[in-house]
């Protein structure tokens, strides 16, 4: 199982300049792949476009060899098999409830009530929600939070999760559990692409590395391949 | 005190109890409160919800006498329209010029206590809900009862915003803040001008965030979520 970019070009609507400029990755299924680069590199919008949020204007996506239909079937099951986990938990958290928020996924991919019920419960002991569940998502604090949202990706069960630096603003601690978790998936053969700009983390975690620059793909592969040469020791150096 | 009312629908003893019967015990006192204009009735109205809000659903007494209390004041201010008679009161104060005389009567008096204490007890009895139900319970029951999906979908989604806009409101008044956004008269209103306008864009963004989110997890354009297992103490 594979998601592949070929040449993928993706502008946003009245921008001339393009977000996604003839970027070619594959993801392939159980990787840990980090997605690193500046601000405004492109990561986002690849995670957009690899979930059909946004469509390419130019190039093909393509999931298991096939490329992504864009009608409402083919959106459809693109968004099974590619779950996308937003920065801020606050923007993905629907429901006044932790229960409710988690199955809304599986009610949507037209599972029954019974079926939906077992994977919010499976989703919550997986992310350490289980006594959380009824709990109303306001309460939640900031780690508890990026929790549920991951579950709530969780819940469609996807074969690739895209990871849009949700562990930046959280303590060592609960990085550190989030961390494992997405290990724990990538074990399980779900391809796990993490956006972040922790170099120390893409070095002990990631498998593979993509480094966007201006919506191109600068450096993609091994990681002590990708984040070798001056401008990364630079930036790794002492700031004072 | 919203919030904490909030809290309390989320951790009372009856949170887990079916929200049909929370609402029908409320609207029951509420309907006794308005069917029977007798002061007696209101107090024992006021007494049981009273009870059943502290007794029963455990929330600490001194959070329900607060609410209460801050109800009443509101209450008063109202009340106090009833209390006050204009025209033939012997004891009352004459309006210069105008040859009209405002005052308490015996009677005013009476009818304004009466109308204190019904009004109390229609309030302890939507307090009685409100500290027992969470928001999401009664949607659920609104669903039941067939209300449109949209217009619950709203409530719902309304209910959540609240929350993040509260939290954005409280991370821009703060931003102002130490930069001496609120240090004079002058200053404190033109930051409540640029912070409400922000909000409004920040309420738009959030939408569209919101949205996108929504539809990265197979969002149809419903939003079907499942109902909680609730307890039904006369079900076996």
């Amino acid at each position: 199982m594979k998601l592949t970019f070929r040449d993928v070009y993706v502008a946003y609507p009245g921008t001339s300049t393009p977000a996604l400029s003839g970027v070619s990755v594959e993801i392939v299924a159980g990787q840990r792949v980090a997605l690193v680069g500046r601000n405004g590199s492109g990561k986002s919008t690849l995670m957009l476009t690899a979930n059909g949020i946004l469509q390419p204007q130019r190039g093909t996506v393509l999931l298991d060899g096939q490329p992504v239909r864009y009608d409402r079937r083919g959106i459809a099951e693109l968004r099974r098999q590619v779950g996308v986990v937003f920065q801020n938990p606050d923007d993905q958290l629907f429901s006044a409830s932790v229960y409710q928020d988690l199955s809304l996924g599986p009610l949507n991919m037209g599972l029954s009530q019974a079926e939906a019920r077992e994977r919010v419960l499976r989703v919550a002991a997986q992310c350490g929600l289980s006594d959380l569940l009824h709990r109303p998502t306001h309460s939640l604090s900031g780690g508890e939070k990026a929790r549920v949202a991951l579950a709530g990706v969780l819940a469609l069960s996807p074969r690739f999760l895209f990871v849009d630096e949700l562990i930046n603003d959280l303590d060592p601690w609960m990085r550190k559990r989030i961390v494992r978790l997405l290990c724990e998936l990538a074990d399980a053969g779900c391809a796990v692409v993490l956006a972040t700009h922790d170099w120390a983390l893409v070095r002990a975690w990631a498998q593979h590395v993509i480094w966007l620059e201006a919506g191109r793909v600068l450096r993609q592969g091994q990681p002590s391949a990708v984040l070798a040469g001056p401008e990364c020791s630079d930036l790794e150096s002492a700031p004072c | 005190m919203w919030l904490r009312v909030d809290t309390f629908a989320y951790t009372n003893r009856l949170s887990t109890l079916h929200p049909a019967y929370k609402v029908g015990i409320s609207a029951l006192a509420l309907g006794v409160c308005l069917a029977f204009d007798q002061p007696l009735t209101s107090a024992l109205v006021l007494g049981v919800m009273w009870v059943l809000m502290v007794g029963w659903a455990d929330i600490p007494w001194r959070a329900a006498a607060r609410l209460l209390t801050a109800e009443s004041g509101f209450l008063l201010g109202g009340v106090l329209s009833v209390a006050l008679s204009v025209g033939d009161v012997p004891s009352g104060l004459e309006i210069a010029g105008l040859g009209i005389r405002v005052g308490v009567s015996a009677a005013s008096l009476q009818h304004a206590s009466n109308v204190f204490l019904r009004v109390l007890g229609s309030i302890a009895a939507l307090d009685f809900l409100a500290l027992t139900t969470p928001v999401p319970d009664l949607l659920e029951l609104l669903r039941c009862l067939r209300a449109p999906e949209a217009l619950v979908e709203v409530m719902g989604l309304t209910y959540r915003f609240i929350f993040v806009l509260l939290d954005s409101l409280e991370r821009m008044r703060r931003a102002h803040d130490v930069r001496l956004g609120f240090a004079n008269r002058r200053a404190a209103l033109r930051s409540t001008a640029l912070i409400g306008a922000n909000l409004f864009i920040e309420a738009f963004r959030r939408g569209q965030r919101l949205e996108l989110a929504l539809r990265s997890r197979a969002w149809s354009g419903s939003l079907r979520v499942l109902p909680r297992a609730y307890t039904h103490p006369f079900r076996r």
